[in-house]
C-alpha cells in the first residue's frame, strides 16, 4: 500500500516535470503575418483586450496604414507623441523605392534605441517591457522603439542605510536608474553590464555588473552560470535570486552583501565584485560576500581611519554581545554564581528572590516578548507604532517587574541586546544573531559557560565551512592573506590599503601609488617667509 | 554507508563531550545559601561547632523590590556541630532550605581557643579540599571571643559583617601597618613551609555582644558593639602561641614586608612625639647567610615619607635639619624592627621567613639545620639592620608656627 501511494507521489511529480515546460512555451515563437488588422487581433487576442494596451492607427504618407502600440503607464507617452505619431504623421516619403522600414528607421523614428522584430515573442518582450511597436502592413516585421519610462519613484536617501558623511542618494526600483547610479561614480568603459531576464511570468531584467579587468574571471562566469540556470515564475526582489544563487541555503548567515547605496556599490566593484541588479527592488545584490564586511560600514571609508577602526572593533564587541548577554546571564545565575563579585551576586540574588522562573524562562520571557514588540513596531501603521513602543515600554519595563514575573537585571540585559542588535550595521547579520541568541540561551542553561564555549566553537566551525561563490567566508582571516588585513577589523588610511583583495580580484596593480602617506612640507620657509612678511606689514 | 557512519562518529564525539563535561550542576539563584563568613570554635565535648553567616540578599540589597530592604537583618546565622568541618556543614541542612553555598566566604574566623589547642592546618584541610570554597578567604581569629560571636556581630556602613571584618583588615594593614590580613592561600603556604611560621591578625568584639546581634545595633550612631581588629597572633606549627601588638606588630609587619604606609612618631630634641613621619612606600629586603655555622640575617629598608605633624619649632626648610630627622627617624624604624625580632625569638617561632631567606642562599647548609631551626638557630640569629629613611615632603607647610615668632 506504502509503496504503491510512493510510486504514485513519483509518477505525479514526472508528471509535474513534464508538464512545466509545456506552460513554458505558451507563446507561440511564430513569425509576423504580413496583415496589419491580423496583427492586430492577434495583439489584443494575446493581452485579453487590455485597456492599458493602446493601439493607435495611422496613415503613412504613402497611404500604407500603420499602427503603434504600446502599453500606457511603463512607456514614455511624451516621446511616443513627439518623436513618433508625429513625426510619422508629418513624414511624407519621396521614394518610394526604399523599403518603408528602412524610411521609418533612418528618417522618421527619432528615438535612440530601434531595432527590427520579426516573431512575437520578442514583440511581446519589448512591448510589455516598455517600448513601443511600430507595424507597417503588408510587412512581416516589426519595429520596436525604446520608449520605456513612465512613472517612478525618484532617487531618495536610502533608509535602510543611513550616514552621516557620504552620498545621500539611494537606488530607486528602476534598474536603468541604478545603472546609471553606478555608472556615474565609475567612469570607465571597462565597467560591463550583462542583461538577461529571469523568470517565467515575470520576464524580470536583471544585471549583473562588473569591471572587466578587476573582477575575476572565475567568478563572473560562476555568477553568470548561477543566474542562467535559475528557473523560476517569478522574480519579484533581489532576494528572490539570492535565495537561488547562494552557496549554502542551511545557514543563518547571508552570503550575498544586499544594499540601497550605490557608492557601497561602487566600492565594491572596485575590489573585484560582481553586483546584480533586479528591476523593480532598490536593493542591489553583491557577490561575493565575506563575514567581515556586514561590519563595515561605506562611512568607515569617508571618515579617519583610527575612528573607522575603533568602531569595527564595537561593532564585532555589539556583535557578540547580541548573541551571548542573555545567555551568559543565564549561565552566570545559574551554574557559576562564584564569577562574579560577592556584592553584585547579592544584588542580583535579591532581585531574583521574587522571580518565580529559573533563569532561562524569565529570559525567554522577555526576549521573546521583545520579539513580538519589535514586531509589531516594525509593521504597525506609522500612526500606531509609538502608542505601541509606550505600552510596550510600560509592560516590559515597569510592570513586569513589579509584578514579580522578570528581575530588573533581566530587562538590563534584554534592553542592551536589544540595543547592540539594532547597532550592527547589517540587518542581515543582525537578524541572524537575533535567532542563533536563542540556541545560545539553551546551550548556556543546559551546559553553562561550556555550553557557550561548546556553541561559540560550532558557530566558528560554522563561518569557516561557509563560502560566497567559492570564497571562503573568513577570507583574509581564515585562509589568512596579510596583504588584505589592511581592511578588515582594521581599516588603515587609503595611502596604506595598496592590494585589491586576492581571493576575488586578479588585478595586481596597486591601488595607490606609492609615496602617497600625506606630511608637511620639508622646508618652512613658506611659513617664516609668511611670518616675516607679516611682520614687516606690521611695521608698516 | 559511509556517511551514516560518519553521522554516528560525530554524534558519539558530540555526546561523549556534552555528557563527560562535568558542568551538569545547575543551581538556581534562588536555591542557594550564600554563605559570607564561617566561624569555628570547638565546644565541651571537643566537637566542631561551624557558625555560617548566610546572607539575605534582599535585606541587603532590597532597592525596589519589596519597599526598601531594612526590615530584616543582612544576615543570618546557622550553626552546626559535628566532629568535622564537613559533618558539621552537612548537617546545618537541618536547619536551612537552601544549599550552602561556599563560593563567596570570603572569611574564616577561628577561636582563640581552638588555635591554641590543634593546628590549624586541620581546619584549612576541609576547606582547601573542597571546590567551591575559595583559598583567598581571609582568615583571622577570634581575640578573647568565641568564633560563633564574630560572626553573629551586626555592623555599620558595610552591611554585611564579613565584608566589614575583610575591608577593615586590608584598610588597617595599609594605613597602620599593625596587622596583616592573610588569606587561606597564603596561611597554607607558611604553614608547609619549614623556615617560616605563621602570624595571624586577631579580632575582637568591644561592647555587649547580645546587644551586637540585634538590628538595634546597627540603628544608632554609636553601636553597642563593635568589631575591631586586634593583636597578631603568631604561630609555632600551626598552634597559637603567643600575641604581639603595638610597635612590636608593626615591626614584625616592615619585615614581612607588607607594610604600606603607617605614621611613625619621632622624638626631637628630648620631646617625646614632636614629629610624626607619614610613610607612603616602603621597601624591606631580607638577606641570610651562615657565618662559622651561625646564621646571619641582614635586613634592609627603604623607607619614604612625608612630615605629617611638627609639634616643636624646627627648620623644616634646611636641608641638614632634614638629614638629622631622617636619623631620627632611621633609629625609630629600626627599634620597632628590633623590638619585632626580639619577641619573635622569645617566643622561638619565625613567623618573618629567616628561614626561607637562609634557604635561598644556603641550601646545602639549611638542610642540615632545617629540623633545628625554630628552636635552636632562630633564637640565635643576629641581625644587621640598615634603614634608609627619606623625607619625600614636608607636607604643604615649610615651617610648624613656632618658627617665626
Amino acid at each position: 500500500m506504502t509503496m504503491s501511494l510512493f510510486s504514485l507521489s513519483k509518477k505525479m511529480k514526472k508528471l509535474k516535470i513534464q508538464k512545466k515546460p509545456a506552460q513554458q512555451h505558451d507563446l507561440p515563437a511564430k513569425a509576423l503575418q504580413s496583415s496589419l488588422q491580423e496583427q492586430i487581433d492577434y495583439i489584443k487576442e494575446k493581452t485579453g483586450n487590455s485597456i492599458d494596451v493602446v493601439i493607435r492607427k495611422l496613415q503613412l504618407g504613402d497611404g500604407k496604414s500603420a499602427a503603434v502600440v504600446f502599453v500606457e503607464g511603463i512607456a514614455d507617452s511624451k516621446a511616443i507623441n513627439d518623436f513618433l505619431i508625429e513625426s510619422i504623421m508629418n513624414k511624407h516619403p519621396v521614394h518610394n523605392s526604399q523599403p518603408i522600414f528602412e524610411i521609418l528607421l533612418k528618417e522618421v523614428v527619432a528615438l535612440g534605441d530601434v531595432k527590427e522584430i520579426t516573431d512575437w515573442d520578442n514583440l511581446y518582450l519589448s512591448l510589455m517591457s516598455g517600448e513601443s511597436i511600430i507595424l507597417v502592413d503588408g510587412a512581416q516585421k516589426a519595429l520596436s522603439a525604446s520608449t520605456r519610462g513612465g512613472e517612478h519613484r525618484s532617487i531618495q536617501e536610502p533608509g535602510s542605510q543611513v550616514t552621516v558623511r557620504g552620498p545621500r542618494d539611494g537606488f530607486t526600483e528602476s534598474i536603468r536608474t541604478n545603472t546609471a547610479l553606478i555608472r556615474r561614480r565609475i567612469q570607465n568603459p571597462d565597467l560591463w553590464l550583462e542583461n538577461m531576464k529571469i523568470g517565467s511570468v515575470t520576464k524580470t531584467d536583471v544585471s549583473m555588473m562588473y569591471i572587466k579587468g578587476i573582477a575575476k574571471d572565475e567568478i563572473v562566469e560562476e555568477v553568470r552560470n548561477r543566474l542562467k540556470r535559475i528557473e523560476i515564475d517569478s522574480i519579484l526582489e533581489s532576494g528572490y535570486i539570492e535565495q537561488l544563487i547562494e552557496d549554502q541555503p542551511f545557514t543563518t548567515f547571508p552570503t550575498l552583501y544586499h544594499t540601497e547605496r550605490p557608492d557601497m556599490v561602487a566600492g565594491n566593484l572596485l575590489e573585484g565584485r560582481v553586483a546584480i541588479i533586479v528591476n523593480g527592488t532598490p536593493f542591489v545584490l553583491i557577490a561575493p560576500a565575506v563575514f567581515i564586511q556586514f561590519f563595515q560600514s561605506v562611512e568607515d571609508y569617508y571618515g579617519r581611519a583610527d575612528i573607522a577602526t575603533a568602531l569595527r572593533f564595537l561593532r564585532i564587541l555589539i556583535f557578540f554581545i547580541s548573541i551571548i548577554a542573555p545567555a551568559a546571564y543565564i549561565a552566570v545565575t545559574t551554574f557559576h554564581q562564584e564569577m562574579i563579585p560577592t556584592q553584585l551576586l547579592v544584588a542580583i540574588a535579591a532581585q531574583r528572590e521574587t522571580v518565580p522562573f529559573p533563569a532561562l524562562v524569565e529570559a525567554l520571557i522577555m526576549e521573546v516578548s521583545f520579539e513580538i514588540l519589535r514586531e509589531a513596531g516594525v509593521r504597525m501603521p506609522r500612526a500606531v507604532g509609538s502608542a505601541i513602543s509606550i505600552v510596550g515600554a510600560l509592560v516590559i519595563g515597569q510592570a513586569a517587574v513589579q509584578a514579580g514575573i522578570v528581575s530588573p537585571a533581566m530587562v538590563i540585559i534584554v534592553a542592551i541586546t536589544a540595543i547592540a542588535n539594532f547597532a550592527t550595521p547589517a540587518f542581515a547579520v543582525a537578524i541572524s544573531a537575533r535567532l542563533i541568541r536563542f540556541g545560545f540561551m539553551f546551550a548556556a542553561a543546559t551546559f553553562g559557560f561550556y555550553g557557550i564555549i561548546l556553541g561559540v566553537i560550532i558557530l566558528a566551525v560554522h563561518l569557516c565551512s561557509l563560502r560566497s561563490f567559492g570564497v571562503p567566508y573568513l577570507t583574509p582571516m581564515a585562509p589568512l592573506i596579510p596583504a588584505n588585513l589592511g581592511d578588515t577589523i582594521v581599516r588603515l588610511p587609503m595611502w596604506a590599503q595598496k592590494k585589491r583583495p586576492r581571493l576575488f580580484s586578479d588585478n595586481k596593480e596597486n591601488r595607490v601609488g606609492d609615496n602617497q602617506k600625506p606630511q608637511p612640507s620639508q622646508s618652512r620657509g613658506m611659513v617664516n617667509s609668511a611670518l616675516e612678511k607679516g611682520d614687516q606689514d606690521e611695521q608698516n | 554507508m559511509n556517511k551514516i557512519n560518519r553521522l554516528m562518529c560525530s554524534l558519539v564525539i558530540i555526546g561523549t563531550a556534552l555528557l563527560l563535561s562535568g558542568c551538569w550542576s545547575k543551581k538556581e539563584l534562588t536555591d542557594l545559601a550564600i554563605v559570607a563568613a564561617l566561624g569555628i570554635d570547638k565546644n565541651e565535648e571537643g566537637r566542631y561547632v561551624g557558625t555560617l553567616q548566610i546572607i539575605n540578599p534582599g535585606n541587603v540589597a532590597g532597592g525596589m523590590q519589596g519597599g526598601g530592604g531594612t526590615q530584616g537583618p543582612p544576615v543570618s546565622v546557622i550553626t552546626g556541630t559535628g566532629d568535622s568541618i564537613v559533618e558539621l556543614s552537612r548537617r546545618t541542612s537541618r536547619k536551612l532550605s537552601r544549599r550552602l553555598y561556599y563560593a563567596h566566604t570570603n572569611l574564616v574566623v577561628i577561636s582563640e581557643e581552638l588555635a591554641k589547642e590543634e593546628s590549624i592546618s586541620s581546619i584549612l584541610d576541609p576547606l582547601e579540599r573542597d571546590a567551591e570554597f575559595r583559598s583567598t578567604a581571609i582568615i583571622v581569629i577570634a581575640q578573647g571571643e568565641k568564633a560563633s560571636d564574630i560572626v553573629k556581630i551586626l555592623t555599620l556602613i558595610d552591611k554585611i559583617p564579613a565584608n566589614k571584618v575583610i575591608k577593615t583588615l586590608k584598610f588597617t594593614e595599609r594605613t597602620w601597618g599593625e596587622n596583616i590580613s592573610v588569606s587561606m592561600q597564603e596561611a597554607i603556604k607558611t604553614l608547609v613551609s619549614p623556615g617560616k611560621e605563621l602570624a595571624v591578625s586577631g579580632f575582637r568584639i568591644s561592647g555587649d555582644v547580645d546587644k551586637g546581634k540585634k538590628m538595634e545595633n546597627t540603628q544608632q550612631t554609636e553601636p553597642s558593639s563593635l568589631l575591631y581588629t586586634g593583636s597578631l597572633a603568631i604561630f609555632k606549627k600551626g598552634k597559637l602561641i603567643a600575641w604581639i601588638d603595638g610597635e612590636t606588630a608593626r615591626g614584625s609587619v616592615f619585615l614581612l614586608d607588607k607594610l604600606n604606609a603607617s605614621a611613625i612618631a619621632v622624638k626631637w630634641e628630648r620631646k617625646d612625639e614632636a614629629m610624626v613621619y607619614e610613610l607612603i612606600r616602603q621597601k624591606t629586603k631580607v638577606m641570610a647567610k651562615m657565618e662559622k655555622g651561625k646564621p646571619i640575617v641582614s635586613i634592609k629598608v627603604q623607607a619614604e615619607g612625608n612630615i605629617g605633624e611638627a609639634r616643636v619649632p624646627i627648620d623644616l626648610t634646611n636641608p641638614d635639619v632634614l638629614l638629622k630627622v631622617e636619623k631620627v627617624i632611621e633609629k625609630e624604624i629600626k627599634k620597632e624592627i628590633t623590638m619585632a625580632v626580639k619577641q619573635a625569638q622569645k617566643n622561638r617561632s619565625d613567623i618573618f621567613g629567616f628561614g626561607e631567606a637562609l634557604h635561598r642562599t644556603n641550601p646545602k647548609e639549611w638542610k642540615k639545620i632545617a629540623a633545628k631551626w625554630n628552636d635552636i638557630y632562630f633564637p640565635e640569629v643576629k641581625i644587621d639592620i640598615v634603614v634608609d629613611a627619606f623625607i619625600r615632603r614636608t607636607g604643604l607647610r615649610n615651617n610648624p608656627h613656632q618658627v617665626n615668632k
